[in-house]
């Protein structure tokens, strides 16, 4: 399925395989959960939260250091 | 949202952070923080119950501080809060980039938040008192305090151990109480709150926040919090449990004296900022 990721500035279409939740997601991009609030479609949404074909998938990191 | 409001202003009235009337100076650095605790004290402010002045600290930082000093601004206006710039350039004649780069050569980088600390501390108290403020808050959150705990535990810090705390106990009267109101508040829940505010926030990390034992401890912590997702209260709670104790063995009791130089309160004869001046002083 298809899937748009915006991380920041950074808009991008991503294909991924599989029935996969908001934290199985973070994994397969390489970003702790722990660091960053993520908006599905526009609305905040846990780790557990699946992800569906068509979705747009918005990782806001929260946690810096500093 | 409206939870974690809630829990704060419980804190405040059961720490006893602030009395009616009280006149609060918020350091506010624009980060997610500092602009929620203006948000919730803000609301203190507008009901009457408390006078509120917002002082941003521009340490000089290049490319990432003047973006956290807009938004900061920003966030005041919007809200018709009083705030107040300062620099390290006015006060010490230097920005914390020059001090990096021209004093520091040889301990590099690691040291940079060692002098960020001490003279944004110094800072904050002169402007406390300039202002007549007779508090002043500062948005660590249950993170940042968890890791002060652990570090200074580590570290056998004890006399550093006995300060930590919701609220500061002057042991001299030109020292303004310091309160925070966030202890008790996760970092992640903080940037929830912001994101779902849609509060105008810094999200940026300093370019100095490397390698410090803190950052690494930091880590150490989230990574427990992982599996052990209570990890953080429970430390908290258990320090806040021997803390009496702590301060009754090592706190230190006698009252401080004045830096000869600034009149900064200080338990020697220079004060830690005036001490790094004199030092550098050879190097100009
Ligand atoms: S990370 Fe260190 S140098 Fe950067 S703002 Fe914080 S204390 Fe200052
Ligand atoms: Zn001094």
């Amino acid at each position: 399925m298809r899937i748009k990721l915006i991380i920041g500035e950074n808009e991008e279409i991503i294909e991924i395989s599989g029935n996969k939740t908001v934290k199985n997601l973070l994994d397969v991009i390489n970003i702790a959960s722990e660091t960053v609030v993520v908006k599905k479609n526009d609305c905040i949404v846990i780790d557990e939260e699946p992800v569906e074909d068509g979705d747009s998938i918005e990782v806001i990191q929260v946690i810096y250091g500093g | 949202m409206e939870s974690i409001q809630n829990k704060v202003l419980k804190d405040i009235r059961k720490y006893k952070l602030l009395e009616k009337g009280d006149k609060v100076l918020l350091g506010l650095s624009g980060g997610k923080d500092s602009v929620m605790l203006l948000d919730i004290l803000n609301s203190l402010r507008k009901r009457n119950i408390i006078d509120l002045v917002a002082v941003t600290i521009d340490e000089g930082i290049h490319g990432y501080r003047e973006e956290g000093v807009e938004i900061a601004a920003r966030n005041a206006k919007k809200l018709g809060v009083e705030h107040k710039i300062v620099t390290f350039k006015e006060y010490f004649g230097r920005t914390l980039d020059e001090i990096i780069s021209k004093y520091t050569i040889k301990e590099g980088r690691r040291n940079a938040c060692t002098y960020c600390g001490v003279f944004r501390r110094w800072i904050l108290n002169r402007v406390a008192r300039d202002e007549g403020a007779t508090k002043i808050a500062t948005g660590h959150n249950l993170d940042d305090e968890t890791q002060s705990i652990v570090m200074n535990y580590l570290e056998g810090n004890i006399q550093n151990l006995t300060r930590i705390g919701p609220k500061s106990e002057s042991l001299n009267d030109k020292f303004t109480i310091k309160i925070k109101p966030l202890r008790e508040i996760p970092e992640k829940e903080i940037g929830l709150y912001v994101v779902a505010r849609e509060l105008d926030v810094h999200f940026a990390g300093c370019p100095f926040a490397i390698e410090s034992f803190r950052a690494e401890v930091g880590s150490f912590i989230k990574e427990l919090s992982r599996e052990h997702p209570t990890i953080m209260y429970s430390t908290l709670r258990g320090f806040d449990k021997m803390k009496p104790v702590l301060k009754r063995e090592f706190s230190r009791k006698y009252p401080i004296g004045v830096c000869e130089k600034c009149g900064e309160p200080s338990a020697a004869s220079l004060c830690k900022a005036c001490s790094f001046l004199k030092d550098w002083e050879d190097f100009d």
